[in-house]
């Protein structure tokens, strides 16, 4: 019993020291950016309440477009700080989840996985993105549809192309959503053109590409 | 005494390890920040090396990673400047070929979002991720 007691004692020291080293804020951080954002930012805030220096032994994020920067190598007892999860948005969309994993010489927990959670809003939602004609093929008509957020209306879209070789057309359809009818002039060479996506009043600009290639085509649209 | 405190010991470390076993056990070939992807849109390096010339190759590491090496031939487009990196790569894309998506390693998440989005945006067929990314290719060599 006596033995039983002991253990069951030291289990708790050794929990209670456990839980006295870095202690973290929060481990997960949800940011929301604007369209014009180019950059999300997490701040990770720390405090060591152990009696002894913690030291970073590394920071690695699970994808190279996110940077982590810790403030120093070394936090005293009682002392602050943070690692800095910068992600690059780049020209990604919806809901992006990077992870930044710490260790540190704490041996309560010397693995931390720090969570930045980005919602990128999609200010526009376009398919398909890409429409094509085999070689050969009639130049019929092909549409892109656009749907426009509920928290960025859009009353006008301009769409122009970078190839007088196709002709694209907007026609509005109700509720913010927009038809885009794209039609090459033939199909007896190959070509491509890039179609620009203007949403009026908005800064960022979204692209769709129209071809004709030269294979044969086993999904035309 | 000193036997119990060791037989003690040994059952609380025991017990300590159950849940972390179960657990490696469990999860072991799943890593949580990644997309999920069925086993049909997955190609080893082999099955997409004889695939041959009717194979193009798409790379989603970031830029400086493809400046670095990169399988021969394969095409740049990630999600860094994907507006900037896919018209390129439609343009050498035809309908009868097939796409194979790597990035660097088995951890890593950024070839099956290109993957994705050349699914569900650009509405492309016969898309696959490449199972082990760059380093597996490398490997195989």
């Amino acid at each position: 019993m006596r033995a039983q007691i002991f253990v069951f004692a030291l289990s708790i020291v050794i929990c209670a020291k456990a839980q006295a080293e870095l202690k973290w804020e929060q481990t997960t951080i949800e940011l929301r950016p604007t369209p014009a954002d180019k950059q999300a930012i997490g701040h990770f805030k720390y405090q060591n309440m152990g009696d002894k220096s913690v030291h970073f032994k590394s920071v690695r994020t699970s994808c190279g477009c996110t940077a982590a920067q810790t403030q120093k190598d070394e936090v005293p007892p009682g002392d602050k700080g943070e690692i800095t999860a910068t992600f690059n948005i780049g020209d990604r969309t919806g809901t992006q989840v990077k992870t930044v994993t710490v260790e540190t010489d704490d041996p309560a927990s010397t693995t931390t996985v720090l969570t930045l959670k980005a919602v990128i809003p999609q200010q526009l939602a376009i398919t398909p993105t890409f429409v094509f004609w085999q070689q050969g093929e009639a130049p019929n008509r092909k549409t892109i549809g656009v749907s426009a957020a509920k928290d960025f209306p859009v009353k006008h879209l301009k769409v122009a192309s970078s190839s007088p070789d196709f002709e694209a057309k907007v026609s509005e359809t109700g509720n913010g959503q927009f038809k885009i009818s794209v039609q090459p002039k033939d199909t007896k060479q190959p070509f491509a053109a890039t179609l620009t996506i203007q949403p009026e009043g908005s800064p960022k600009t979204f692209y769709a590409t129209a071809r004709v290639t030269t294979a044969p085509a086993i999904n035309s649209r | 005494m000193k036997s119990a405190l060791v037989y003690q010991t040994l059952v609380l470390a025991a017990l300590a390890l159950v849940p972390g076993i179960g657990e490696a056990l469990y999860f072991h070939d799943k890593i949580s920040w990644r997309s999920s992807i069925p086993a049909s849109e997955m190609v080893s390096v082999e099955q997409a090396r004889a695939w041959g010339d009717s194979a193009i190759w798409v790379d989603a590491r970031p830029d400086e990673d493809f400046a670095h090496n990169h399988v021969p031939g394969a095409f740049s487009l990630n999600e860094d400047r994907w507006n900037a990196l896919l018209p390129q790569f439609l343009a050498a894309w035809s309908p009868s070929k097939k796409v194979v998506v790597y990035c660097s390693s088995l951890n890593c998440n950024a070839s099956r979002e290109v993957a994705r989005r050349l699914r569900d945006e650009a509405q492309l067929k016969n898309v696959f991720v490449l199972e082990g990314g760059w380093e597996e290719w490398l490997k195989k060599k």
